[in-house]
């Protein structure tokens, strides 16, 4: 699964931490998340969305191996 | 998401700590310097060999529901290692989040399967009295496996690359 976390976060001009406490998790998951290691839960995929006032599919999209 | 079967983050040194030296002494009393520290107290016993009269191993004469003298030392020993590896594995990292919940997963998994591997290979190429010492350490194996790859996979997710 690909995401554009990192485009988003730097739209709204936030950092790596201050995504973290936003959303209530530790910077690496952020990190993690950003790199492609961790797919996020449905909640904290729909934090991001709301967050960034966007759709979730606006942010995740699946890729062919998914 | 909630997970309620976590014990609270500031349990997590104290217990380390306890786990760390009960431990060690555990070790301790396996090997030979083990004799001076024992504690010989009555117990109560469900199921034993231990002769009443003579204090003696019986073999092949259990008794149920009885009480034994026997050194209480490694009893306490366990009671600690045990309970202090639980809470010490099981409590709550200081930024508890998703993530760290899988990892965790992940590695109870991991360990589960490396801990019933190792047994496995124990069972089949330890045979006679060495034996007993592959049950004793099938006590804790898995905990400390455990708590191994936990620790090492969270070093792994704590040192990960700052943003650039």
């Amino acid at each position: 699964m690909k995401n554009n976390i990192k485009v988003q976060r730097a739209i709204h001009n936030l950092t790596q931490q201050d995504l973290a406490e936003r959303i209530s998790v530790s910077r690496q998951t952020i990190n993690a998340l950003e790199a492609g290691k961790y797919v996020p839960s449905t909640v904290l995929a729909l934090k991001l969305a709301k967050l960034f006032d966007k759709t979730v599919n606006e942010i995740f999209e699946l890729e062919p191996e998914d | 998401m909630k997970t309620s079967y976590l014990f609270p983050h500031r349990f997590k040194a104290v217990s380390g700590l306890v786990f760390l030296m009960s431990f060690v002494l555990l070790v301790v009393l396996y090997t030979t310097i083990g004799d001076a520290l024992q504690i010989n107290a009555k117990v109560f016993a469900l199921v034993t060999d231990i002769d009443v009269a003579t204090d003696n191993f019986m073999f092949g004469d259990i008794k149920y529901f009885t009480w034994v003298t026997n050194s209480i030392t490694d009893e306490i020993c366990m009671l600690f290692v045990l309970v202090s590896g639980i809470v010490f594995a099981f409590s709550k990292e200081k930024h508890e989040d998703e993530m760290v919940q899988s990892i965790r997963l992940n590695g109870l998994a991991w360990a589960t399967i490396a801990n019933y591997s190792i047994l496995l290979l124990c069972y089949l190429f330890v045979y006679g009295f060495p034996f007993t010492n592959v049950l004793m350490a099938a006590m804790f194996s898995q905990l400390i496996i455990f708590i191994l790859l936990f620790r090492y996979k969270m070093y792994r997710f704590y040192t990960l690359q700052h943003e650039e």
